[in-house]
């Protein structure tokens, strides 16, 4: 039913460099009702074929594309991405870049809609489509105020509803609970739906699930068996970087402590109630890894922004080396790496990004300046001449952190690491900004990340949050 | 950042349906400016008032009021200024602060501006923005320009919350207590970057737009409809009627 | 490879009004200064301005009107919107039309220095101008008086930032080119 063959894609760049070759002469085919696992790296090149697949690329994103696409037999060149609706159906991996409309019945009508599928049977498919994925109640609501894992649940509801012969899925198993992941995986088995689905981490649903299994890295689709893929794929995350990076050097040893802390943790959703986040004791040292570890939802962004002084507590104390400090006086002590990396990145080349930092440091030379911007850019992996806002979400992720690094806060706080980079190189990237000595705590809900990593953890349970063991 | 503005409520403001509700605005907006007397005026800012007391509570009721309070002082404390030459109602020392002209100009300007907005605002509360905007495509608007306006409505908590990121993003960077003029020039990039987030998301949204079929031919159905209680034209007709006949009690010609 | 334009895709159009619509809310409502008369004065001229130089006129109206009239719905203003509709679509619209005269290919960027601040000045007495005019009609020309100095400076505010914006922008996110229109 989908046929590639020798597909090869780079995107065009802007400014000195050479453009970037995402895919190389990618070929597979797919028939109909059967279901293929692809794992690959973030940044490898997934959230491109995906979209090639469905015409999308590089219609709007400049590129130069070559090789053939067919579906049905029939070659995809001139078709246009409006005539693929009900043949493929993409769930990517943020829901925020798919969702249009106001409501969830609305959203899920919408493509209905565009078929010119009847009233009466239209409306029939979007209740069914939104109880089967338990999201009936908040028909009506609108999705801006509800969770990730809610968000992806309409996802799929949209897909469900359209019921197209293949499916594209970009880590759809991502944000949702145990339940969820269940359905999600009764439904990809479904014999008349062939399934497309890409991943960066080998999870325990894909065992013995899919039809074939291939592995996508530096452009490559190579096929294999399933042991030997996932092994294969084991093996190229850790050969990409460089794990611990030498000593550390710390020189004089500070701590970060709070106590008595008691936070607002604002509803994430409808369905969910705000509750207040109580933190008995909490402390971080110089060199130190601390985890905080907790589920979707349960404080851990909220409990992050109080640390590093960007909301107050309503209660309790946040003091380094034994004086309290106000909240703007921990902003410039505690620094915070967003989750999304977009928040920061406004200049034109990456040297501009990590010359910021810089700017306001009157006693230092133009020449030490240049020094130490190409010593970051080299350690973070980055081309100087880089355009940030057109790097990879990889790419991106190093140079937030390569601009940390030259800011040399005492502590920093860095959200969902693991989830966008590989393991190996969250480690790396961990490593460098330890280099100077910075005490560090990381936000993950993936234990075993937490485990490889900290010296100490935090965990929220219930509201609260407690010292426990690491990994726990 | 909340972008509703239904309130829910009684009365028989929830029963119009919005395509003849938004004419009945209309004409009565139209209505307040032809000749008309301040006794008609008021009388008609007292109904929209009781309606809204009625539909939403007398707290609601008040907040177009408290909105435009300080315009209604300021047109009070203009008095003196306007119509100097009248005659005088009421004079301090030598001054005169009052006209009988200014005052009766005054007492038009506020009833019409009350009435303005105690019309536009109970439109606004009572109809929910995907009836409107049905209603505005009932009345010509085409399907693509009304896709843009359900899309805004999509986007602005979203576009808020980035910007929220942004701003304390920047505020972590810059970190120590800068002065006033290093705030100001690092307005700057924080808007710059805002706005670099926001035109990155276009091709993403225009591609889930095509992806969903828009542009498909063929046609496209709806599943949203408007319903008028008791037809439309019955409805259309009463918009009609009750400016018509409330001008026709309280004109001036 | 053809560049992706608005001219030629409606979804890309749709996506791109709809989007500095959002912004320009955003940028009235969350950032204000509040004064006494309409309420607050605001960066929404900023997004104006930006949208004029980049976009072109269609977008700097639509952007321009629609969003801030959906600012003074969502603000508890709902009277003002469908005047803060035209005044602000208007000026969208010339500040486009003003600083895009002379431009070869209507690439974003490539228009005079000149033609921008005339542009701007433009959008400023609009701005001004159809503030006071609805304003007097509403409560009386002397009292809308008032209102003038402070839709200046708004719009003067506004004209620079846009300019300096529109630069930083081009520079730093160059595929804004092809979003011209």
């Amino acid at each position: 039913m989908l046929k590639v063959s020798h597909l090869s894609f780079a995107y065009e760049r802007y400014g000195t460099l050479p453009n970037a070759q995402v895919l190389k002469e990618v070929s597979f085919s797919l028939n109909a009702g059967e279901t293929l696992l692809v794992l690959g790296a973030p940044d490898s090149g997934k959230s491109t074929l995906a979209r090639i697949i469905c015409n999308l690329l590089p219609r709007f994103i400049a590129g130069s594309i070559s090789g053939d696409l067919s579906i049905d037999g029939e070659s995809m060149g001139q078709r246009a991405p409006w005539d693929l609706t009900d043949k493929v159906t993409l769930v990517g991996q943020n829901p925020q870049e798919q969702l249009l409309m106001t409501t969830c019945a609305d959203e899920v009508a919408f493509p209905l809609e565009s078929l010119g599928i009847e009233r009466t049977l239209l409306v029939k498919r979007v209740h069914k489509a939104l109880r089967d994925w338990g999201l009936e109640e908040m028909a009506d609501v609108n999705p801006q105020e509800m969770s990730g894992g809610e968000r992806k649940r309409l996802l799929l509801a949209v897909a469900d509803a359209i019921d197209a012969p293949l499916w594209i899925m970009d880590e759809p198993f991502d944000d949702l609970d145990e339940h969820w992941r269940s359905q999600l995986l009764k439904r990809l088995l479904r014999k008349e739906t062939a399934v497309l689905l890409f991943g960066s981490r080998y999870i325990d649903e894909f065992r013995g699930s899919f039809d074939s299994y291939a592995m996508l890295s530096d452009g490559v689709l190579t096929f294999g068996e399933e042991e030997s893929i996932v092994l294969a794929y084991d093996k190229e995350c850790d050969a990409r970087f460089s794990p611990g990076v030498g000593e550390i050097s710390i020189g004089s040893v500070h701590r970060f402590a709070g106590k008595g802390l008691e936070i607002v943790h604002p509803r994430k959703s409808v369905n969910s109630t705000p509750f207040s986040l109580q933190v008995k004791e909490f402390h971080v040292e110089s060199g130190e890894i601390v985890a905080l570890v907790g589920p979707n939802g349960s404080g851990k962004s909220t409990l992050s922004r109080v640390l590093c002084g960007l909301d107050p507590s309503v209660a309790g104390t946040l003091h380094i080396d034994g004086v309290a400090k106000d909240q703007i006086a921990l902003r410039t002590q505690v620094g915070y790496l967003f989750q999304n990396p977009d928040y920061g990145i406004f200049l034109p080349t990456v040297r501009d990004e990590l010359g910021w930092s810089l700017r306001h440091d009157s006693h230092l030379s133009k020449q030490v300046q240049e020094k130490m911007i190409h010593s970051s850019a080299e350690l973070f992996h980055l081309d100087c001449d880089d355009n940030p806002t057109m790097m990879g979400y990889g790419a991106k992720k190093h140079l937030q952190a390569a601009v940390y690094h030259l800011l040399e806060r005492p502590f920093l706080i860095i959200d969902e690491l693991d989830s966008g980079v590989t393991y190996s190189a969250a480690f790396e990237i961990i490593s460098l900004l330890r280099m100077k000595g910075a005490g560090i705590v990381i936000i993950t809900h993936d234990r075993s990340f937490a485990r490889n990593l900290a010296q100490r953890q935090y965990t929220i349970i219930d509201g609260e949050v407690r010292e426990t063991e690491v990994g726990a | 950042m909340t972008v509703n503005t239904f309130i829910a409520g009684r009365g028989f403001l929830y029963l119009l349906d919005a395509r003849s509700k938004l004419l009945l605005v209309l004409l009565l907006c139209v209505m307040v400016f032809l000749p008309i007397s301040q006794w008609g005026l008021w009388l008609l800012c007292v109904f929209a008032f009781l309606t809204a007391w009625h539909a939403m509570g007398f707290t609601q009721a008040l907040q177009p009021l408290r909105a435009i309070l300080f315009v209604l002082v300021l047109m009070t404390l203009f008095i003196p200024l306007t119509y100097r030459d009248g005659e005088s109602l009421l004079v301090i020392g030598r001054f005169t602060v009052a006209t009988v002209e200014s005052v009766q100009n005054y007492s038009f300007l506020v009833s019409r501006f009350l009435a303005i907005t105690y019309l536009c605002t109970l439109y606004l509360w009572s109809t929910p923005m995907a009836d409107i905007n049905l209603a505005l495509r009932w009345y010509g608007l085409p399907r693509n320009a009304a896709l843009v306006l359900t899309l805004a409505f999509r986007f602005i908590p979203f576009i808020a919350d980035s910007f929220k990121m942004i701003k304390d993003s920047h505020a972590l960077r810059i970190g120590e207590q800068s002065s006033r003029r290093q705030r100001l020039s690092d307005a700057i990039p924080t808007i710059t970057a805002a706005l670099v987030y926001a035109l990155k998301s276009i091709p993403h949204f225009a591609m889930s737009l095509e992806h969903r079929g828009l542009g498909r031919s063929g046609g496209r159905t709806e599943y949203r409809k408007l319903k008028a209680k008791g037809g439309l034209f019955t409805q259309m007709l009463v918009s009609v009627m009750i400016p018509t006949v409330f001008w026709l009690l309280f004109n001036t010609l | 490879m053809e560049r992706s334009n608005p001219s030629n895709m409606t979804a890309l159009r749709i996506a791109l009004v709809a989007v500095l619509t959002a912004v320009v809310v955003v940028f009235t409502l969350l950032v204000r200064v509040p004064t006494p008369i309409k309420g607050y004065i605001s960066l929404c001229d900023v997004v104006i301005t930006f949208s004029a130089f980049l976009f072109g006129p269609w977008v700097g109206a639509i952007a321009g009107g629609l969003g801030t009239a959906i600012a003074d719905l969502i603000g508890g203003y709902a009277q003002w919107a469908p005047l803060s509709f035209i005044i602000h679509g208007v000026q969208g619209m010339l500040i486009a039309l003003i600083a895009r005269t002379g431009m070869k290919a209507k690439v974003p960027g490539d228009a005079k220095l000149i033609m921008m601040f005339a542009g701007g000045l433009i959008g400023m007495v609009v701005m001004t101008g159809g503030y006071y005019v609805a304003g007097g009609i509403l409560y009386g020309f002397e009292a809308a008086l008032v209102e003038i100095p402070l839709n200046l400076m708004q719009s003067g505010v506004g004209v620079v930032l846009g300019m300096a914006v529109s630069r930083a922008v081009l520079k730093a996110y160059p595929p804004v080119r092809s979003l011209a229109w």
